[in-house]
């Protein structure tokens, strides 16, 4: 039983670390590029970006997730997302990375402009040009200020994949739930506790590491 | 002949006239203080000087080379920009060294950028010239050492010597010492004397009257955006003729 449960657990987990994942990889760039859009000086491109990130901070993940998978069927008479266990995924990954984009976009937005104007000044009175003082002088020191709001918000992605299972995303805790019906026993629904905690361990162990990594200045 | 040459400049912000018709030269290897109560517009000048702010009338002239006239229009490419204002360098109040690099990487980061630009710059002469610059400043034994590993009065010779590597024709300080603990005022101050006594061409604003009196060519006191009174040192700070001047003076005596 104990082999079954365990491996029933890892192909949910799977699922959950392929969507944790994915979010990251779209959604850590896309985030850059709607943080200049919120920063930018042209009203029309910063008031409806700054519009959205407010209605996608101020609603529940569980709520977008199901607009997404169910609006445009119901909008369009289509059902853009294809059918199956795929269709399902790709619908749930674009809400993680839609929300999340905007979480990391107002985080990039804070560690920007806490860089003193000085910094900006000083390579320009260097002969710098814009492109250098942002990458070598301005770059560095904001990833240095954004490591630990980032690594919060993915420790917090890693617990928020659970949610996916509103949409039918197999996810480990669905796994988990699903041998209360089929064995009577809950003791696998603590068993994903387990997997969950270990792999936030992880991350926090190498946030902890990069945090060193970049305590040689201030 | 000038080495600068500035003339009716005038800087607007919104409603408020902080450049009020400033016309003044310098010659090459002269050293120029300003002096001036709390905005009256000295570190506006000097901003205006760096490309910092952007003149609203006026020309800078730099040797032979107008800088900025704005009688003429048309736009000028970024490039030019950095180019014209390579001939100025400027010492901060905050030093705003880069945090990131070491003391020798802050002073050759500009300078190996820009020889990225130019071929033909010899790599190793820039490392080279950095550290004769940190030795210069005293800092020979903190070339590896990271800003906030180093004191106020080392961060700014840092930034002195930051400005210096690129060779500029007239360098300029703003209240460099205003930031630093008194007992740190004199190792900052003496790294600059040493430079006027090389002829470096220096434009410095500063509250050191004493520091001001031993070390300038020429004195401008500017009040409320204009120059009210310039001349040597003897004269403006010892027989000042201005009211302005007279009671800014007194107000510093009695320890402001
Ligand atoms: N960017 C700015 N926007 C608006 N007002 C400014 C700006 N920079 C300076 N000023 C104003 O210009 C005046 C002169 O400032 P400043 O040149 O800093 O004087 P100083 O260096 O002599 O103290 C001050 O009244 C200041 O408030
Ligand atoms: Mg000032």
């Amino acid at each position: 039983m104990a082999l079954t449960v365990t491996l029933t657990l890892l192909e949910g987990f799977l699922q959950t670390i392929r969507l944790f994942i994915l979010t990251l990889l779209f959604a850590l760039p896309l985030g850059l590029v709607i943080s200049f859009g919120s920063m930018a000086k042209a009203q029309a491109v910063r008031v409806p970006i700054r519009f959205m990130i407010w209605v996608i901070r101020g609603t529940p993940l569980m709520l977008q997730l199901l607009v997404i998978y169910y609006g445009p069927g119901i909008i369009m008479k289509s059902n853009v997302w294809g059918s199956g266990d795929t269709g399902r995924f790709i619908a749930a990954l674009v809400a993680f990375v839609i929300n999340y984009s905007c979480y990391f976009s107002e985080i990039y937005r804070g560690g920007i402009q806490s860089i003193p104007v000085g910094q900006y000044e000083a390579g320009q009175v260097l002969g710098m040009t814009k492109h250098q003082i942002f990458f070598k002088v301005v770059l560095l020191q904001v990833i240095k200020r954004i490591v630990p709001p980032i690594s919060n918000e993915i420790i917090t992605l890693v617990k928020d994949t659970s949610l996916a299972r509103v949409i039918a995303v197999y996810e480990i805790i669905w796994k988990g739930q699903s041998f209360i019906k089929s064995a009577g026993i809950i003791w696998p629904l603590f068993y994903t506790g387990v997997f969950y905690l270990l792999f936030s361990g992880l991350l926090t162990l190498l946030f902890g590491f990069v945090e060193k990594k970049l305590s040689y200045f201030r | 002949m000038a080495i600068l040459e500035v003339k009716n400049l005038k800087k607007s912000f919104d409603d408020t006239e902080v450049i009020r018709d400033i016309s003044f030269t310098m010659d090459e290897g002269e050293t120029l203080t300003i002096i001036g109560s709390s905005g009256s517009g000295k570190t506006t000048l000097l901003r205006c000087l760096n490309f910092l702010e952007r003149p609203d009338s006026g020309v800078i002239r730099v040797k032979d080379e107008v800088l900025f006239d704005s009688d003429i229009t048309g736009t000028v490419s970024e490039k030019d920009i950095r180019n014209r204002r390579l001939h100025f360098g400027l010492v901060f109040q905050s030093f705003n060294l880069f945090p990131q690099y070491t003391a020798l990487e802050n002073v050759t980061l500009a300078p190996l950028l820009l020889a990225k630009e130019n071929t033909g710059i010899d790599l190793p002469a820039i490392e080279e010239n950095a550290r004769g610059l940190l030795d210069d400043m005293g800092l020979s034994d903190r070339m590896g050492n990271y800003p906030h590993e180093l004191s106020g009065g080392q961060q700014q010779r840092v930034a002195i010597a930051r400005a210096l590597a690129l060779h500029p024709d007239i360098l300029c300080f703003d209240e460099p010492t205003s930031a630093l603990d008194p007992e740190l005022t004199g190792e900052v101050l003496r790294v600059i004397k040493d430079l006027a006594g090389h002829n470096m061409t220096m434009i410095i604003v500063t509250h050191e009257m004493s520091f001001a009196h031993d070390v300038s060519d020429k004195i401008l006191f500017m009040d409320k955006g204009v120059i009210a009174e310039e001349g040597t040192p003897e004269e403006v700070i010892d027989n000042p003729q201005n009211d302005r001047t007279i009671q800014f003076l007194a107000n510093y005596k009695n320890g402001m």
